[in-house]
């Protein structure tokens, strides 16, 4: 194993054995995930008889708003018990530090969409085939991908800010927006009646393209979030 | 006196986007000819585009001035940056409020989710105002630095809105809305193009306006510091 891909390892299992310790993370974001469906079934769900079309967009604009609060929460360690001022001082490049900073988003993602996308086909959508499944779980790793790195720049800004809880969402959310309509898009285009590939496709196309161009931007300008 | 140089170089860009502008509106509701679908209203195309387009350039601007300003940390680009971001953001809600204007006039409703330029470029004003809660919120070197990153990210997520929204659209809306674009007649295309060249100059004169005000209030500020520290006590 390369110096580089031990370093990752390293970096990547400090966060997820800090995570199995604490289990804070993930249940939260878990807990939050379910009430937010909840809160959109209240707001719309009993207007409609069939919430089928509605699934794909609740369970991506739920997991987009815990996304946020993911990303936001998983520097709280660094900041509180001056994690970052270690990391920094070690002889790891910046990209490495991005990358598994965005790889334990990816996992905590993972878990969460675990239990969210059963939750959401049980309660919004009617009799869901199972190859569905294997079609959104491709969805949920794309968009997992754009929304780990681009998380994970945006939250190494906001940890040195003021307003660091209430700036996250402002910067990420906007720029998570052609997230959510592609994978909502992919996602409606396999629960409905009759899978729609090529409009599934297309998505899963643009969510890689998303996911490499915002691979591109970090890696181009992490090294200067930490220029101090 | 004062600035004659940079003054000098205001006045004539003011004076040039004064005349164009002048001869945009003129242009625009005298000269060009009436559209024979929509009418009259159709003559907010002139500025509505103009207007849309300066701002991508705007913002286009602030990409570049954030990549100069992380490569040099030369303080000047990232005044450019903030200016033009604000100035982006002055033509985007321009552009949106233009657009929703049209919107009702030709579709009869203020907003229409499935016209892709209008919702992407109400992301944009959402993306860019971010920019200025960031900006607010780190103080010194920092904050140049972040706000010229985050100028990167949002102009990368420009085109990415833009595609999506209007895949989205195409999935659900076979036919978009579209715009005579390049299909008009020259007597209207002279007109668009004298009134998208009046906006660039309205954005270049209020750029360097700003960055004066910027400069001259920073050359002012290192007076003052000097004075008082040659003050006897």
């Amino acid at each position: 194993m390369t110096l580089g891909a031990r370093q990752f390892r390293a970096l990547l299992l400090k966060d997820l054995r800090l995570e199995l310790r604490t289990r804070q993370t993930a249940i939260a974001m878990i807990l939050f995930a379910v009430v937010a469906m909840m809160a959109f079934q209240f707001g719309f769900g009993f207007r409609v008889d069939d919430t089928t079309p509605l699934a794909g967009g609740i369970l991506w604009a739920t997991l987009a708003l815990t996304a946020v609060l993911g990303v936001g929460r998983s520097f709280v360690p660094e900041r509180e018990q001056r994690v970052l001022d270690g990391l920094l001082l070690a002889p790891v490049s910046r990209s490495l530090l991005l990358a598994a900073r965005a790889a334990s988003v990816f996992a905590y993602m993972l878990v969460v969409e675990v239990i969210t996308v059963p939750l959401v086909t049980v309660f919004f959508v009617q009799d869901p085939a199972a190859t569905d499944f294997a079609l959104i779980a491709l969805v949920c790793v794309t968009a997992n991908l754009g929304i780990a790195i681009l998380g994970s720049l945006l939250a190494a800004m906001a940890v040195f800010t003021r307003a660091r809880e209430l700036l996250l969402p402002v910067l990420f959310l906007p720029a998570l927006l052609p997230v959510i309509i592609a994978s909502a898009g992919a996602t409606h285009a396999v629960l409905g009646v009759s899978d729609d590939m090529p409009e599934y496709n297309g998505y899963i196309l643009f969510l890689l393209v998303y996911a490499v161009i915002f691979a591109l931007v970090a890696y181009a300008t992490y090294d200067y979030v930490f220029d101090d | 006196m004062i600035e004659t140089g940079p003054g000098r170089s205001i006045a004539i860009w003011g004076t040039l986007t004064a005349v164009l502008s002048a001869a945009a509106i003129l242009g625009a509701f005298l000269v060009a000819p009436e559209d024979a679908d929509q009418g009259v209203i159709q003559r907010i195309f002139y500025f509505h585009v103009a207007i849309a387009l300066t701002s991508m350039v705007a913002f286009a601007v602030a990409f570049v001035a954030g990549v100069l300003y992380l490569r040099n940390r030369d303080r000047r680009f990232d005044e450019v940056g903030v200016v033009s971001v604000g100035l982006g953001l002055l033509f985007s809600a321009l552009t949106v409020l233009t657009g929703s204007i049209w919107a009702k006039a030709s579709w009869g409703i203020w907003w229409q989710w499935s016209d892709p330029r209008l919702v992407t470029y109400a992301i944009v004003v959402l993306l860019y105002m971010a920019y200025f809660m960031l900006r607010s919120s780190v103080d010194g070197e920092r904050q140049g630095r972040y706000s010229a990153i985050f100028a990167v990210v949002a102009f990368a997520s420009v085109p990415l809105s833009f595609y999506a929204v209007r895949v989205a659209q195409s999935f659900i809306h076979p036919v978009v809305f579209t715009q005579s674009g390049a299909n008009m007649p020259n007597t209207m295309l002279i007109w668009f193009v004298v009134s998208q060249v009046a906006m660039l100059s309205l954005f270049v004169t209020l750029l360097k306006l700003e960055l004066l005000q910027r400069r001259t209030d920073r050359a002012l500020n290192e007076l003052k510091l000097r004075l008082e520290s040659v003050r006897p006590l």
